[in-house]
């Protein structure tokens, strides 16, 4: 196994003089464990240390993590099958909250240990280090009073949290809040294996500050040698970049491609460039991916990744076709018309619009494709080539 | 091979302005007539915003409601796109079913993206009387929708028959209603919201603490004062202005 991490300054931060309130971490250890670890610091002024509780988060969550693996997690989870939980008020919703379960207990106490741990090193922060004359610009009076009555420190330090921890035998996966969790299995098809909250949206998220904090953990696992070959955490700034999980993935797919191609090292210094572009273009938030793969693995499935993104562009290009078939199709209606309407004339204009948009689109698609097939000829598929002819085949013209 | 290379699509985000537009019996005449031309006036001044702005591209609908509730296209299209078509007042004020039928919409299989892919949207309602049916239940199933709970709500309320109660309890905010007595009054509080709206709710959030819907609000409220005939939520009550859509 090996891994990745980086974070860096959005672009809004950099403007606003904000420091970055990500935090990534990822660690192979040596008897071949790994862990990776995403905090998102809240941008907002009252959590005006968020950064700092970023950090104290995955630190906490590292140690946590670790004792929980080398303690329960063997006789735990080796040989359950892949398993996800929602949060509590989900699992009550679905009726399959089990508290009698050994594993939902022991999933609950490691939350619990790492709430209450980075609730004390907020604690042992916030008394060695008083507010600042500069933290206070800017702060509402009541913040600052109870900041320094030692109340609701938690929210000041508030973050989300992501991680992802792998063992031979088994692995694990939990959050609070939002970011995204990708998984890609051996067929180069990519999953997000912890289930989804519904109440992470938009500009909203649980987090580790909240006073139930405990009952808005969702978590995976799986002990029965099915771990994906990568497993990428990013921060909501990478998701909001993307807009699909697809086109999220479809990154994902160019970051490990590159991995198999030129290495570690020189996959993270482009990480390290692209991601502070990204947030120029993308969300302009604070970007983090942290990241545990398994270089041969990824290297024997570049190809099919390759097949994953080319199926992509294919289907693209055909939803891209069907909207130049209905704007045609309009566009022939519309021109037998003797008379036409003030309503005809409008539908006639948003046809051609239509039409122009989508074969502009189709042919960025197609030459997307072209360079996808050339690509994959450079893995030497070519007893493919009736396949590849189809994929070529969605080309409509 | 770049990280970033043809092959990674980095989209821009989509901002959703949506007018619900009263389009009751009362509306007949200079009132409607008013909004036709100002919704029509300021669309190319939102795609200026739009082609202005890397963060995100805008799009707008329009839903008209008087005895039934009607979208003027089937889906939000870019304000560039946008062809204005006027819309005819008559009819009751179904202001109910149109919080339904917005409901609907904003969901992913309705007008809405990916929540990752988009900004909250911007709604703003005119309206110049009150309800004819049962709005409680519609705004109260609209008001569990997580799309418009997030969204900056703006209500204009055409004359003092407008009822501003059910206005602000759409809004969620008394400040974001604001009373218009006149028709310039009226083409210019909608060119006003609709512009600030857009200018706001496409923009990334830096890490301020204001919410859009708040910032939009300030901005209007300022340019109401020098606008004559228009409101701010505070002067509603001893209103200076005498309505005139003559």
């Amino acid at each position: 196994m090996d891994s990745l991490n980086f974070s860096c300054q959005g672009e809004s931060h950099i403007a606003a003089g904000k420091v970055c309130q990500d935090y990534s971490y990822s660690k192979v250890y040596k008897n071949g464990n790994a862990t990776a670890i995403v905090c998102d610091g809240h941008g907002g002024k009252r959590y005006f240390r968020s950064d700092i509780g970023a950090k104290i988060a995955a630190e906490v969550t590292e140690r946590k993590v670790k004792t929980f693996i080398d303690e329960v997690g063997l006789s735990l989870l080796k040989n359950k099958p892949f398993t996800q939980h929602g949060t509590i008020s989900e699992q009550i919703t679905n009726q399959d909250f089990d508290k009698t379960s050994d594993i939902e207990r022991a999933f609950r106490q490691l939350f619990g240990s790492i709430i209450y741990e980075w609730n004390a090193e907020v604690l042992a922060h916030a008394t060695h280090n008083p507010i600042s004359e500069l933290e206070k610009e800017g702060l509402e009076e009541r913040w600052i009073k109870e900041f320094e009555a030692n109340i609701n420190l938690e929210k000041v330090y508030g973050c989300t949290l992501i991680v992802y921890a792998y063992t031979p035998e088994f692995w694990l996966a939990f959050q609070i809040g939002d970011g995204k969790c990708f998984a890609c299995d051996s067929s180069g098809n990519w999953s997000e294996p912890i289930p989804w909250d519904e109440r992470c949206f938009l500009n909203k998220t649980t987090s580790i500050c909240d006073s139930g904090a405990i009952d808005e953990f969702r978590y995976c696992y799986e002990g029965n040698g099915q771990s994906p070959i990568a497993v990428i955490l990013g921060s909501d700034g990478i998701d909001d970049s993307f807009g699909s999980e697809e086109n999220q993935a479809n990154f994902y797919v160019q970051i490990l491609k590159s991995i198999a191609k030129s290495g570690l090292d020189a996959t993270l210094s482009e990480v390290e460039t692209t991601l502070p572009q990204l947030s120029k273009i993308g969300s302009q938030d604070d970007m983090s991916i942290a990241m545990i793969y398994d270089s041969d693995k990824v290297k024997s499935t570049t190809s099919k990744m390759i097949k994953w993104q080319i199926g992509n562009v294919n289907r693209a290009i055909t939803e891209e076709s069907i909207k130049i078939e209905k704007a045609n199709k309009i566009q022939q209606s519309l021109e037998s018309v003797e008379h036409p309407t003030r309503q005809n004339m409008i539908d006639l204009q948003y046809a051609n619009a239509d039409e122009k948009r989508a074969i502009e689109a189709r042919t960025k698609l197609q030459g997307r494709l072209d360079a996808l097939l050339m690509e994959l000829g450079d893995y030497g598929f070519t007893e493919d080539n009736s396949d590849l002819e189809n994929d070529k085949g969605a080309k409509v013209g | 091979m770049s990280l970033l290379d043809e092959q990674v699509s980095v989209p821009r985000r989509t901002m959703t302005l949506f007018f619900l537009i009263d389009t009751s019996g009362s509306m007949e005449g200079n009132k409607i007539g008013a909004v036709n031309d100002a919704v029509a006036n300021v669309l190319p001044m939102l795609d200026e915003i739009s082609a202005e702005n890397p963060d995100a591209e805008i799009k707008v609908a329009a839903l008209e409601f008087s005895s039934g509730v009607n979208w003027l296209y089937s889906e939000p299209k870019l304000a560039s796109d946008f062809v204005w078509q006027d819309v005819k007042a008559g009819g009751l004020t179904s202001l109910g079913a149109a919080c339904v039928e917005l409901s609907t919409k904003l969901s992913r299989s309705g007008y809405m993206q990916s929540a990752s892919g988009s900004f909250a949207p911007a709604i703003i309602l005119l309206s110049d009387g009150g309800p004819t049916d049962d709005y409680e239940s519609g705004l109260s199933k609209l008001k569990s929708n997580n799309w418009f709970k997030a969204a900056i709500k703006i209500a204009i309320a055409i004359g003092d028959d407008a009822d501003k109660d059910v206005l602000k309890q759409f809004s969620g905010n008394s400040e974001a209603v604001f009373t218009v007595h006149n028709i310039d009054a009226l083409k210019q509080i909608i060119r006003v919201v609709a512009v600030t709206s857009s200018q706001i709710g496409s923009k990334s959030s830096t890490a301020g603490d204001t919410t859009k819907q708040d910032q939009v609000i300030e901005e209007v409220r300022d340019a109401v004062e020098n606008i004559q005939g228009a409101e701010a939520a505070t002067a509603v009550d001893s209103s200076s202005y005498d309505d005139d859509w003559d």
